[in-house]
């Protein structure tokens, strides 16, 4: 592997790949890790923002001009749409990728990528990036340490006006875009808990598709160790972002858009705690926090930072393909089962067509 | 009928949107400014367009096809009345019939005098910037309309409650957080309007032969009060309305404490209050003492009180009203008749506040 800066092709040059996937490649570019090489969007209208960021970029329009000779790695950022087929394409021509979330529309088309990842001896790793948030490996590994007792039950919701800046009506258009709010947000949600908690053994949903994309949904998932959980998710009501969990022995409470922060509640105890993370402390000192743990952006430079040493073989990819695999078989059984949530607001007129429209919807 | 509505993503376009295609009233096309607003309009399978309500030729391009235009864009007075022209004249070039405006009853102030109508004078001083900003929106509609083709109906509807509504949102919100207040116990008449019957009225303002050039104010068949619409989002989320204390005092709208702030800064000020006797300054600092930010004294040896209920000016206002605005002439014109009762109206409104994730005991009601 390169001992040079990692070459990397940045494939989609739309919001996501603006917002976040430019400033954390500026940061390790500036690191000397790597270097963008490539730029690939069809669009030269998406592209002009990031070929002034990265000058030196060579920028073509499609994947086929990358390949192991002009690239190390692709960070593949196209609608969820062309995840597959060029995650498969690159792989194929030796180029290491990382692909955004969600990985892929179907588990046919993840379980393809994962064969490709193999045949070809390249990295596959996910944009799953909210496992690299502290709060989030806090969590797991109170989980694992059984620190909550057995569990009883966990409420997540997330939620708010949908605001993201895409450019493209394509987001929401139904056979373009791979679903709504389950297949967007939902499957950070839903790697969490399978990351957490383990595969859930039966699961319901219900969202307010009518011909179109969800803007609400509601999963229910239950656990071969009898515990229940739900998961609301809206881009339409403002919903408390956050993961709750109980067990026997207390109750932890994350909000989501506080990556350093954990709340936890212990049985027989009067009082929560409720904090900010901290590093441990370096060096075998006197026991106290460290410096503060990383904020949201920096933990997306983590991710990219662990998928180049994953290149250079110096590490192994955080979430891999196959780590990734559940939550995007979680995402296709939530669909299949999906029914029409109950809108009691809507008169019978309404109702009954908005149950026509939603089965009709479910059939294609 | 192809109908495009303007404001798609809003509390009453999206309701619109629903209720038009889900019960087939007409084919609807949602129009909204950026592509993330679509969202909302995205579950049904429609055809969705982006248009800057500023914007004449994209708007032109958007209504193409479109027998009626429906103005819902919510917004600060510069959105008001930015909108007002591009919006009739890009009508106008895509061969538009009729143009429904959404005013607001509020052209007539928060708190309207007894005995107001539609034929009431409208007048641009009001303390609340918003209801100067529909007054003109409507005139500058009027004077659009003199010289234009586009046939013109202002609706002018009450306080427009129901799914995703602020009104039911932030008295939830101000439940949960113990913020919340009322305004004279509630006793107040909330000249309200259940969104299902602003757009029974829009229904009827498509058609109606002799609407053009008129306005209409808008409200529900039942005479209520603040307390009546509050007291079911309360009962909903385990509140008593009865423990719901009164705001203690009127706070001025931001901008005049903002400038209270900087009068006060001022090197006039300054030499003012060196000169003039203490007395003077006491009873001058008294005067002013309501436009300021309310102060707690705060000490290690005591718990911090409950924080105070302040009434915005717009609440007060509203909160005093006592008299229900008429929809007489609606009801002559556009054949408008509620089909909503207040009743059945508030148990929709639960439905959604259960359905939007807020703590409802009963969801099923």
């Amino acid at each position: 592997m390169p001992s040079s800066p990692v070459r990397v092709a940045l494939v989609g040059c739309g919001a996501v790949a603006e917002l976040s996937y430019a400033p954390a490649l500026r940061v390790l570019s500036a690191e000397g890790l790597l270097e963008v090489a490539a730029l690939v969007e069809p669009n030269p209208e998406s592209s002009r923002r990031l070929e002034a960021t990265f000058p030196d970029a060579r920028v073509h329009r499609d994947t086929t001009a990358l390949s192991e000779g002009t690239v190390d790695l692709a960070i593949v950022a196209s609608p969820p749409r062309f995840h597959a087929e060029q995650t498969i394409q690159l792989l194929r021509e030796g180029v290491s990728v990382l692909c955004e979330k969600p990985m892929a529309a179907t588990s046919l088309e993840a379980e393809a990528m994962i064969a490709a990842s193999a045949a070809a001896k390249r990295v596959l790793a996910i944009g799953l990036v909210r496992r690299f948030l502290p709060a989030a490996q806090t969590v797991r590994a109170l989980l694992a340490q059984g620190v909550l007792g057995d569990i009883q039950d966990f409420h997540f919701t997330e939620g708010g006006r949908f605001r993201w800046p895409t450019r493209s009506a394509d987001y929401f258009r139904p056979g373009a875009a791979n679903g709504g709010v389950l297949a967007d947000i939902g499957t950070h949600l839903l790697d969490l808990i399978v990351w957490w908690l383990g595969e859930p053994m039966d699961v319901r949903y219900e969202d307010d598709a009518m011909g179109g994309v969800e803007l609400n949904c509601r999963v229910e998932l239950r656990f071969p160790e009898g515990f229940t959980g739900t998961v609301r998710l809206s881009r339409d009501c403002d919903l408390p972002s956050r993961c709750f969990i109980r067990g026997t022995r207390g109750w932890l409470l994350w909000s989501i858009h506080a990556p350093e922060h954990l709340t936890l509640h212990f049985e027989g105890t009067a009082c929560v705690v409720s904090g900010r993370l901290h590093e441990l402390p370096a060096g075998p000192s006197q026991p106290g926090a460290g410096r503060r743990v990383a904020n949201f952006e920096q933990s997306f430079v983590e991710q990219l930072r662990n998928v180049v040493a994953s290149v250079r073989g110096d590490a192994r990819p955080f979430v891999g393909g196959q780590e990734a695999l559940a939550a995007v078989r979680l995402v296709e059984s939530c669909y299949r089962h999906r029914t029409l949530m109950p809108m009691g607001w809507l008169n019978e007129v309404e109702a009954a067509r908005a149950g026509k429209l939603s089965r009709e919807g479910s059939a294609r | 009928m192809r109908i495009a509505i303007l404001g798609a993503s809003g509390f009453i376009g999206s309701r619109l949107v629903e209720m038009f295609h889900l019960e087939g009233i007409a084919e609807v096309r949602p129009i909204a400014r950026r592509v993330s607003s679509l969202a909302g309009p995205s579950r049904f399978q429609l055809d969705c367009r982006i248009a800057d309500g500023f914007d004449r030729d994209s708007l032109a391009s958007a209504f193409a096809d479109c027998e009626i235009v429906v103005h819902a864009v919510a917004g600060a007075p510069d959105v008001i009345l930015g909108t007002i022209a591009p919006v009739y004249e890009a009508a106008e070039k895509a061969g538009v019939r009729r143009l429904i405006y959404l005013s607001s009853a509020s052209v007539h102030g928060q708190n309207p005098v007894s005995g107001t109508t539609e034929s009431s004078g409208l007048s641009l001083r009001h303390a609340i910037p918003y209801n100067n900003a529909k007054v003109r929106a409507e005139r500058r509609l009027r004077r659009l309309r003199a010289r234009g083709t586009v046939e013109l109906v202002v609706l002018r509807p009450g306080i427009v409650f129901g799914p995703r509504s602020s009104w039911v949102s932030s008295f939830a919100d101000a439940l949960i957080e113990g913020k919340a207040h009322l305004v004279d116990r509630g006793r107040g008449i909330c000249n309200s309007l259940y969104v299902d019957n602003l757009i029974e009225a829009i229904r009827g303002a498509m058609s109606a032969p002799g609407a053009d050039g008129e306005a209409f104010l808008l409200g529900d068949r039942e005479q209520i009060t603040w307390a009546d619409l509050y007291r079911p989002i309360a009962e909903a989320l385990g509140f008593d309305l009865n423990t719901i204390p009164d705001a203690i005092s009127v706070a001025p709208d931001p901008m005049a404490r903002r400038l209270l702030k900087r009068a006060r800064r001022s090197p006039l000020a300054r030499r003012l209050s060196s000169v003039l006797p203490k007395k003077a300054r006491r009873a001058l600092k008294s005067a002013t003492s309501s436009l300021e930010d309310p102060k707690v004294e705060l000490s290690a040896w005591t718990w911090p009180p409950p924080p105070r209920s302040i009434a915005t000016l717009e609440m007060e206002l509203l909160g005093s009203c006592r008299y229900k605005l008429p929809f007489d002439k609606a009801t002559r014109l556009l054949g408008y008749e509620p089909p909503v009762s207040f009743d059945l109206a508030c148990r929709r409104m639960v439905a959604w506040l259960g359905f939007a994730g807020y703590p409802v005991r009963d969801p099923s009601r």
